[in-house]
């Protein structure tokens, strides 16, 4: 959005401003808590207090906000991520020859998100997805993959269909998601510190803040090192992750659908239809 | 965004990681001060430096680089910005990024209940995957490369 000066930019913004304000000292004074979840816990932390109390004051549940706002909250999330980020390049530098030891392991776990095709094409087959099946499971599907998808097949393509419902998904729910997977996958014991942390860096910021914060509120020894190797593996899939997505999981998932949909998929038509995901956007 | 913007609203996010600070971790405004100023400075640097370089890699990946690079003890202000950002607890700038994604998806909820539960258990399925199959190659290579 373009605001001709700062002044109407805060005459269009400062409910967002206050009301942000207002649910980070409310998120704060709640504070943490920690859940037994089966095997697993869930770890409550404010993140995700603020995301629950925004989405609820949206405009499709109270109302507080008007569809304006919540457009123009959006490039307001990317300013606030920024300070985050370079705390998490400060952590690096100081744990930097923890990061090239692991070198390997934070390269080759980058190859951990083309498994995802792998995994996740087929059972979308088998579910009965089409096309929409290919834009789903190529990636955990972030605001690059939106832009990468909407440039490779078209707006009004299957494929970014897919693309937008995980978009959806994953804002909704993938944060507190991510903080409990994490948790989860720590309490079998098979894994090392080091390497939940470097899966925690998934490529969105805010996933793998929620994932590196249940995890040092379960090894606090190792937190330093669990905030920078999880900051590492996000910036390694930040700067790899569209151009993998675009030479190898979109190729990959593409020769998977060849081959598997005739097999697996069902006879019927798509079962995400059309008219059920036509989004304005 | 112009550059003046980035300022001002950076300023906001500053007053929130300074409130974060104060209210989650009993840290004093006195002592997050400097720390949030280099967090908002640096963020600020990569800003610009993301306008000037031609590269097309996402604006957050400039942040992450610039914060590591001028925090090394080779960096001659390496110390200084350690230090003081030594003083912000790791996720106090997380929850001003939460509100405020909180209010930006808040128009998605109507359109995740169109949404066919198909898709949900393949959205479930796409984001553990990813984050199962990161953590069993990197505990393999790992263990390989001990």
């Amino acid at each position: 959005m373009e605001y001709k000066s700062i002044f109407h930019r805060v005459k269009k913004e400062y409910k967002i401003y206050i009301s942000a304000f207002l649910i980070v000292i409310l998120s704060e004074l709640i504070g943490e808590f920690e859940i037994d979840v089966g095997p697993g816990m869930l770890i409550l932390f404010p993140l995700f207090y603020g995301i629950i109390i925004g989405v609820l004051l949206g405009p499709d549940l109270i109302g507080f906000f008007k569809s304006e706002e919540v457009k123009a909250a959006s490039p307001l999330v990317l300013v606030a991520i920024a300070p985050f980020i370079v705390n998490i390049g400060i952590i690096a530098a100081q744990d930097l020859p923890l990061i090239v030891s692991l070198g390997p392991a934070l390269l080759f776990g980058e190859l951990g998100n083309l498994f995802t095709v792998i995994i996740a094409l087929p059972i979308a087959l088998f579910l009965g997805l089409k096309r929409e099946a290919v834009g789903a499971t190529h990636s955990i599907n972030r605001e690059t993959n939106l832009a990468l998808i909407t440039s490779v097949y078209g707006p009004d393509s299957a494929e970014l269909r897919g693309t937008l419902a995980l978009y959806i998904i994953g804002g909704l729910f993938g944060t507190i998601f991510f903080g409990f997977l994490a948790s989860l996958v720590a309490s079998t014991g098979l894994f090392h510190p080091h390497a939940l942390a470097i899966a925690s860096g998934v490529g969105a910021g805010i996933m793998m803040a929620a994932a590196t914060t249940s995890l040092s509120h379960i090894y606090p020894t190792y937190a330093d090192d669990i905030f920078a190797l999880g900051g590492a593996g996000d910036m390694l899939t930040g700067m790899t992750g569209l151009y993998a997505a675009l030479f190898i999981a979109l190729p990959l998932a593409n020769k998977i659908y060849q081959l598997l949909e005739p097999k697996i998929g069902r006879k019927k038509k798509s079962t995400v239809k059309k008219e059920e995901t036509d989004y304005e956007a | 965004m112009k550059l003046k913007e980035w300022a001002f609203l950076l300023g906001i996010m500053a007053i929130g990681i300074i409130t974060t600070n104060l209210i989650g971790f009993n840290t004093p405004i006195s002592d997050s001060l400097m720390g949030v100023l280099i967090l908002c400075s640096i963020a600020f640097i990569a800003v610009c430096v993301s306008k000037i370089i031609p590269l097309k890699l996402p604006f957050i990946i400039y942040c992450s680089v610039l914060g590591m690079l001028l925090a090394l003890p080779i960096s001659p202000i390496g110390d200084f910005v350690s230090e003081a950002a030594g003083n912000i607890e790791f996720r106090a700038p997380i929850t001003m990024v939460g509100a405020l994604a909180g209010i930006a998806i808040g128009a998605s909820v109507r359109e995740f209940t169109k949404l066919n539960w198909r898709i949900i258990v393949v959205a479930l399925v796409v984001m553990s995957s990813t984050f199962i199959a990161s953590v069993i190659i990197a505990q393999v290579v790992m263990n390989i490369t001990n």
